[in-house]
């Protein structure tokens, strides 16, 4: 009988890769870091998803429960991994709590690290309370708290967002597309609009990245259906009169300077490498791409692999990635996962 | 600071000063230019609903500024500063000075629609021109103009006679705008159909232009078309926050 896999991380890449495991019959031992699964919609309180509209804690929390309660699975939560020693087929793991593991193979599914704004500071984040991040209205959403402004409580009247907050940016060294932060823009402005009709939203671009069947549901709804507003301008810097915002950049199309109030701003923050990811490079020997996230061995004959043969990969720990297909990688993985055992017994059986 | 673009600034922003000096230095003159801030400091939202309000400008709020109107439309070809592209933006944005600069060759578009085929989100660009014009005359920012007096002098004799007698609204035309009648083209084209026309056509065209002839049975088409017309007007200027006319409000 084979050794179980170690699936480190439960967010939906996690999940995904221990659901598809233990339905094929194998063990799991799935190590957490946070206190709960789900990953980021979970722990950062994702309201509705893009694309299904589902909430995040329906459907990434139905995913939550399935892992949980299966037996194949064990889960070890507020712990990661210290060493990660052997070879594919026998690997031997211990955690930070003391409990040794022996494993046959890893996936890694540690995702991602939201861009922390104070990294952009001409942008008023934590200078102005009303400038906030694409997590914190998606969490007035899932509250239920409702979209306000958070000196004062007030409604309000017309909403900023700006896109690209922590990515394509060579002077903070991001130089990547978040991938979804468009897309979930458009929605969060949607949904602003539903909330209060009486609030404008203008969403100020570079481009608009709404790829695939995001274009006609997003982007172009939250045009046509919602009358959201898309300025191209980056913002230079966010200020405050004392009462409002004020957003000053160039607006490209009419090559004029702006300096125009809001009562909120929201940064769409975008997707970072895992601060764990260099630790995570140590303990289990794979190696980083350029920006931080973890390498991958080949993107076309295995998807999955690491740079270290009998560690997996899938998610956001690769690079910015959606639900969906962080959700696919994990199946994936653990096909791969899975591949690898049924070899060793083939061989083990020459 | 240094000006790069002097195109981009406009003669009423500069500023010129008789008598000005600045720690002691002479900064008055041309010679010394100080330009009025061009920044824009507010977005004006009723604009865009104003319009959309009017027939043609409802979908406007599609634009996603591609450009391909203005790159298709026959009137840009001809001036450049004819641009629903960027006509549509500031209205969108509510930048009512700046399109007031053009309020004088907005209504130059000659509904050819290339640009309604070439949009790509379905804005009806042409629409939108029609509306920005009304909106202009019905705001009080533009008289009248000639491509309004022709359509008015059309549609009214549509709704008398449920017909339509091309030399009266041609000479109605003329008349309304001022312009004489002997027009060099008219007269060569009026020769040019004496001669070739059969006569039967000739004598009937001729019976029109004097009797006027309607439709049998107009006169119940025409109240309809006359309350419509009527309603839609007022629609018009309620959406525009103007007084409707029958109770002076
Ligand atoms: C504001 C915002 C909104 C978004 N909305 C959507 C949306 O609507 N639809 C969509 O498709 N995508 C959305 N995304 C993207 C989505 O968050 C990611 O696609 C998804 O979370 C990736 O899943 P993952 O499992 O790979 O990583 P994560 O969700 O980041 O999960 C990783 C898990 O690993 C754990 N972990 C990390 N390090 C360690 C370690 N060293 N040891 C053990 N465990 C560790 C973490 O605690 C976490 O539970 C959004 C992203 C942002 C920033
Ligand atoms: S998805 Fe959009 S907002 Fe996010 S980084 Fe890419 S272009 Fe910018
Ligand atoms: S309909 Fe008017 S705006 Fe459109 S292409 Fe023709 S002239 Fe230009
Ligand atoms: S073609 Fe349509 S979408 Fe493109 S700029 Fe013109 S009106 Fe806007």
């Amino acid at each position: 009988m084979s050794k179980p896999v170690l699936v480190v991380g439960g967010g939906p890449a996690g999940l995904s890769a221990a659901h598809a495991l233990a339905s094929a019959g194998r063990e799991v031992v799935l190590v957490e870091k946070a206190d709960r699964l789900g990953g980021a919609p979970i722990l950062s309180g994702y309201a509705r998803l893009v694309p299904s509209h589902e909430w995040a804690r329906d459907a990434i929390g139905g995913m939550v429960d399935r892992v949980a309660t299966n037996p194949l699975v064990k889960v070890h939560t507020n712990t990661t991994v210290a060493t990660f020693e052997g070879d594919p087929g026998a690997f031997r793991a211990t955690l930070k709590d003391g409990t040794s593991l022996d494993v046959g193979s890893a996936i890694l599914c540690t995702g991602f690290t939201h861009f922390d704004s104070l990294n952009k500071p001409e942008w008023g984040f934590g200078t102005y309370e009303d400038v906030v991040t694409t997590t914190q209205v998606e969490q007035m959403l899932s509250t239920g708290s409702g979209i306000k402004c958070p000196s004062d409580g007030r409604a309000p009247d017309r909403v900023a967002i700006l896109l690209c907050v922590g990515s394509r940016d060579r002077q903070i060294g991001r130089e990547w597309c978040s991938k979804v932060c468009c897309t979930v823009s458009a929605n969060l402005a949607m949904e602003i609009r539903q909330a209060l009709p009486n609030c404008n939203v203008y969403i100020y671009y570079m481009d608009i990245r709404t790829f695939g069947l995001y274009e006609g549901e997003f982007y172009w709804a939250s045009q046509e259906e919602y009358k959201v507003r898309y300025i191209k301008a980056r913002i230079a810097e966010v200020t405050s009169d004392g009462k409002r915002l004020i957003v000053k950049g160039e607006d490209t199309l009419v090559k004029r300077p702006i300096t125009i109030p809001f009562d909120m701003v929201v940064h769409a923050i975008g997707m970072d490498p895992n601060v764990d990811n260099m630790t995570l490079s140590a303990v289990f020997g794979v190696k980083l791409q350029k920006y931080g996230y973890i390498d991958r061995a080949s993107t076309y004959s295995q998807m999955s692999g690491s740079s270290r043969p009998g560690v997996f990969v899938a998610g956001a720990a690769l690079g910015p990635e959606t639900i969906d297909d962080s959700i696919a990688q994990g199946q994936s993985a653990a096909m791969a996962a899975l591949a690898q055992a049924s070899l060793e017994i083939r061989e083990a059986a020459e | 600071m240094p000006i790069h673009e002097k195109s981009l600034i406009r003669p009423e922003n500069l500023i010129e000063h008789k008598d000005l000096f600045i720690d002691g230095i002479d900064v008055s003159g041309h010679w010394s230019t100080f330009i009025n801030s061009r920044a824009l400091t507010d977005y004006d939202e009723s604009m865009q609903e104003e319009i959309a309000a009017l027939p043609g400008g409802e979908n406007i709020h599609r634009c996603w500024q591609c450009g391909s109107c203005t790159n298709a439309c026959t009137v840009n070809a001809l001036n450049p500063d004819f641009n629903p592209r960027y006509w549509i933006y500031l209205i969108r944005n509510g930048m009512k000075q700046e399109l007031l600069l053009d309020k004088d060759i907005v209504w130059q578009c000659v509904s050819c629609n290339k640009c309604t085929y070439a949009c790509p989100r379905d804005v009806n660009p042409e629409g939108v021109m029609k509306a920005t014009a009304h909106w202009l005359e019905l705001k009080g920012h533009t008289e009248k103009k000639p491509s309004m007096i022709f359509d008015e002098g059309f549609s009214q004799q549509i709704i008398e006679t449920g017909k339509i007698e091309d030399g009266l609204v041609i000479r109605q035309f003329f008349a309304r705008t001022g312009q004489k009648l002997a027009q060099n083209w008219l007269v060569a084209m009026a020769i040019g159909l004496a001669k070739r026309l059969p006569v039967a056509m000739g004598i009937k065209m001729g019976f029109a232009a004097v009797f006027h002839p309607r439709t049998r049975g107009w006169s119940r088409a025409r109240a309809a078309i006359k309350d419509y017309v009527h309603e839609r007007e007022a629609a018009n200027r309620k959406a525009l926050g103007l007084p409707t006319g029958e109770d002076g409000r």
